[in-house]
């Protein structure tokens, strides 16, 4: 059948790229992300001129915001095998990284024409949790919304995350939540049209410590509770799950069946799509620059678009929350921690779930492209936005990989990024009122799991902000608990 | 694809396994000549419509030769070098690459498959698509065994890294070794030259310099750039090498990158552009050169300076050319008798090329049979390691290529880093190695 390829790894056409113009997305970084152009084995070598040309010609858009996308280390595929080798001084804390991207979209992109004089609520990113929380509030009626988003959608962790969703959790409320999410993500193509691949191949955690091992004990009696199947189970039953794994050192396994992996980009194109729809401005590559507040209120968010008079502000821009904040001189407890994340070249399906070591941190899952597809924390990583990759993590993580999977050291990886986790000191959210400041609110601190967490709590924010029925979600993780309330901390963390 | 007749042996005669059946091939060579040398055209399916693909660009800038070879998949045929009793297979097909079932996935879906849409929503059909999805997936099955262990990584230090030893690099190299600065040049090929040894030549190429006049130790061949990293010692340029054991990761800290990396192969999207007999130019340069291998018959579409002179170096090695399609014009005074200013390439067959037509100038549409199509534009700068150590990149609309921005001198927005030859947005090989000189001769200047 005659087609004409732009990006011939991926499979996608010409038409594929003025598909993703119709729908909007014009800059290099969302065809990108839309079409899958660039996201092979060449990883846009021989096509990103070829998709650039035609941009050029038919996007709407200045010469100027034609850039490339980010090019993401390895430049060729290269084993784990090989990154392995590479010595890591696990004393020293991790320097750099490249390229440094932040604050790089260039003016360019910028739209022209100015953002609206004035809105009932302004929600401060475009992040899932900002459009989770748009498209909740038209569904209860509310449109009279802007969302004011930094870069494209998908650049910042709603884009660079492994799409994990999960309810092994350590506390009753966050089970909850997640369960409520999932359901959600179950229906989101119904509800909104758009595919997010979720495949519930479970989540298998492994503990190679006593004091980790009785931890996974301890929130397996909890998810039972709370009806989710989880359950501990031996060696032998792991290598089941996952032929190959090595269980050396590991002292006990649990596992969920119904934890899964999505696909992480529809789902803000799916609520900034519906938006749209719906009258609600979703405006891209706009910064805000600070607030007019007098009375104990925010009065107008200021961008570097002109102002936007205002009835209530959500603050929702993940690891930048507390930079935004610290503008209207309210200080959030919220630090940003790089993650350092990396996908390999696509195989055919050999791992059903995502696996995690729940004391080094290190998970990996295979997507449904095929890719494996995970990270793992790095204790001694600094506080502070930085989104560049570094050797040392390809080389710690292929290092744990390979011990717990040893037949991928031949396996490639194809590129590695990373995302800032939204870290907070009890590993719980942000939400609720600000303290003198009411119509200002908060909805981060997500520490690295916001993805899974918004679709239901941006539900219960809109019943919320809409009727203003007590719910205890706003209080219990108010910003106040960090001076006056007791801190209930959730141990589930990874990457 | 065939050897030349009359060429003279490139090596020893070897036979590979290709799924069962001996396969000849040379010694060496890449397994990718060996194979469209032997007509096997056929290497693989494309990953969502499971079209034919054959070898296209012979440079690691696409992925239509990707194998399975000796139990590891995805392999990248056209950098693997032969050696008898290799065992390759073809990927992502069933029950083979050249009857494969799913390719009628193409036929179902002749304006393509948005993967967003399709059955969103619809009860049942959206979760057997998904179950399908994740089995049609992916290429290549899981490596059959274990990676060895690797060498130690190692850690070098040199005053200047140089990535590339074509035109620009060598010419940069030169200088530096003149003037006594040491350096380490990486060059991914086997040997330097780059498009001076495996491109159309045009008359005013600069002759390739002898390494052999350079520091021992100063050229590192086989080697592969992966990334311009940092840490706590500065940036870093991270590669991989083949050295006479195995591969090896090298973590190479300088004063200056001085990075001559070339083009990729550049693609043009025609109708059938995939189709498996249509090669990159430089591609079809290089199996002529290199390894006596041609096509009989070739249409040649693209524009530049290296489209004629890849007709004139085809015919000369006996190639029948049967068009030459510029789709830019104007024709240059030695062009090729067939050729003339055009547009509407599309390229013809079923599993491989049989034909090739364009509209000419004047409207008409010209139609040829042959077994080649060889598309020459305009190599796209390299810019991936220059803009990862803080060079800006932008698009040149008028020549469609992302370019790095640099000063004559090569200087970049980062100032350890300097660019010269194709990576600025190309020009000939002579102007490449002028590129090349300045640009040592700067950066010279600007170390203590």
């Amino acid at each position: 059948m005659s087609k004409a390829l732009i990006c011939p790894c991926e499979d996608v056409t010409v038409e594929d790229v003025r598909h993703a113009l119709s729908r909007g997305y014009c800059d290099v970084e969302s065809v990108k992300r839309y079409t899958g152009f660039g996201t092979g084995i060449c990883q846009g070598k021989s096509c990103q001129a070829a998709v650039a040309a035609l941009l050029s010609k038919e996007a709407p858009l200045k010469p100027q915001g034609i850039q490339p996308f980010t090019p993401r280390p390895p430049l060729f595929p290269t084993e784990l095998s090989l990154f392995a080798s590479t010595p890591v001084d696990e004393t020293r804390a991790p320097v750099g990284g490249v390229p440094e991207e932040l604050g790089t979209f260039p003016p360019a992109l910028r739209p022209a024409a100015p953002v609206p004089q004035k809105a009932k609520v302004v929600i401060i990113g475009g992040g899932v949790m900002g459009l989770a929380l748009a498209y909740n509030l038209s569904l209860r009626g509310e449109t009279d919304v802007v969302v004011l988003e930094r870069g494209y959608l998908c650049a910042g962790a709603s884009g660079r995350n492994g799409g994990g969703v999960r309810m092994q959790w350590g506390t009753s409320v966050n089970i909850e939540m997640a369960k409520r999410s999932i359901d959600l993500m179950k229906q989101f193509a119904r509800d909104l049209g758009i595919n997010v691949w979720l495949r519930q191949g479970g989540y298998l955690f492994l503990a190679k410590s006593e004091a980790v091992a009785r931890r996974l004990e301890r929130n397996a009696d909890l998810h039972n509770k709370h009806g989710v199947p989880t359950r501990i189970i031996t060696a032998d039953a792991a290598r089941e799950i996952v032929p190959g794994l090595t269980m050396k050192g590991v002292v006990t396994a649990s596992f969920n069946p119904e934890d899964g992996v999505i696909f992480p980009w529809p789902f803000l194109w799916g609520y900034a799509q519906h938006c749209l729809k719906k009258g609600i401005k979703v405006e891209t590559f706009t910064n805000v620059t600070g607030f007019d507040i007098s009375g104990g209120l925010v009065r107008k968010v200021k961008t570097d678009r002109g102002d936007i008079a205002c009835d209530t502000v959500v603050l929702a821009a993940g690891a930048w929350s507390p930079e935004i904040a610290k503008l209207a001189d309210v200080k959030l407890p919220n630090e940003p921690h790089r993650h350092e994340i990396l996908s390999t070249e696509p195989l055919k399906p050999f791992l059903g779930p995502l696996v995690s070591v729940l004391d080094s941190g290190l998970y990996f899952s295979q997507s449904m492209r095929g890719e494996i597809v995970g990270g793992m924390g790095d204790p001694k990583e600094p506080a502070g936005l930085n989104m560049g990759s570094t050797l040392r993590f390809v080389a710690r993580f292929s290092r744990a990989l390979i011990e717990q999977l040893p037949q991928v050291g031949h396996v490639k990886v194809l590129r590695q990024w990373a995302g800032c986790y939204d870290v907070t000191p009890d590993n719980n959210p942000v939400l609720g009122r600000t303290p003198q400041l009411e119509n200002l609110l908060q909805m981060s601190g997500f520490v690295g799991h916001g993805f899974m967490m918004a679709p239901a709590v941006a539900e219960r924010m809109a019943a919320w902000m809409t009727t203003g029925e007590h719910d205890e979600l706003f209080h219990r993780f108010n910003l106040r608990r960090f001076t006056t309330g007791r801190l209930e901390r959730e141990d589930m963390i990874i990457g | 694809m065939r050897r030349i007749p009359d060429a003279s042996p490139r090596g020893q005669a070897i036979t590979v396994d290709l799924e069962g059946e001996p396969l000849p091939a040379v010694e060496g060579e890449p397994l990718a000549c060996s194979l469209v040398a032997a007509g096997e055209d056929v290497l693989a399916r494309s990953i969502k419509y499971h079209r034919p693909r054959g070898a296209f660009c012979f440079a690691a800038a696409c992925s239509h030769c990707l194998m399975r070879v000796d139990g590891l998949p995805n392999i990248y045929t056209c950098r693997t070098p032969a050696r008898a009793g290799m065992k390759l297979e073809r990927q992502n097909a069933f029950p083979s690459a050249k009857v494969d079932l799913f390719g009628t996935i193409d036929w179902f879906f002749p304006r393509g498959l948005d993967h967003h849409e399709m059955f969103a929503g619809v009860p049942v059909a959206e979760k057997v698509m998904a179950k399908v999805a994740r089995q049609l997936a992916g290429l290549g099955l899981l490596p059959t065994h274990e990676a060895p262990p690797r060498l130690p990584a190692r850690s070098l230090r040199t005053r200047v890294a140089v990535v590339g030893g074509g035109a620009a690099g060598l010419a940069a190299a030169k200088v530096l070794a003149e003037r006594g600065i040491p350096f380490l040049l990486l060059e991914r090929e086997a040997r330097v030259g780059g498009r001076l040894t495996r491109g159309a030549p045009l008359q005013d190429d600069p002759t390739v310099l002898d390494v052999a006049s350079f520091p021992k130790g100063s050229v590192l061949t086989r080697a592969h750039a992966i990334g311009l990293y940092d840490d706590e010692g500065g940036r870093f340029l991270g590669a991989v090498a083949l050295e006479p054991e195995g591969l090896r990761l090298l973590q190479i800290h300088a004063d200056r990158f001085l990075l001559a990396p070339g083009g990729h192969p550049g693609l043009l999207p025609f109708e059938n552009n995939d189709l498996p007999g249509v090669y990159a130019g430089r591609a079809a340069s290089l199996l002529v050169r290199e390894h006596g291998v041609a096509p009989e018959t070739a249409a040649l579409v693209g524009w530049g300076s290296e489209l004629h002179a890849l007709a004139r170096l085809m015919e000369a090695h006996g190639t029948k050319v049967v068009a030459v399609a510029d789709l830019r014009g104007p024709l240059p005074a030695n062009a090729h008798s067939t050729a003339s200013t055009g547009s509407d390439p599309k390229a013809h067959g079923l599993k491989r090329v049989g034909a090739f037509s364009f509209t000419r100038a004047n409207g008409k549409k010209k139609k040829v049979d042959c077994d080649a199509v060889l598309v020459s534009i305009p190599s796209s700068p390299s810019f991936e390691l220059a803009r990862q150590g803080g060079a800006s990149v932008h698009f040149d609309a008028e020549r469609g290529l992302f370019v790095v921005q640099a000063e004559a001198d090569g200087r970049t927005a980062a100032s350890d880093v300097f660019v010269a030859g194709d990576i600025t947005g190309g020009g000939t090989a002579k102007e490449a190695a002028a590129a090349g000189a300045r640009t040592a001769e700067a950066l010279i200047g600007g170390l203590s």
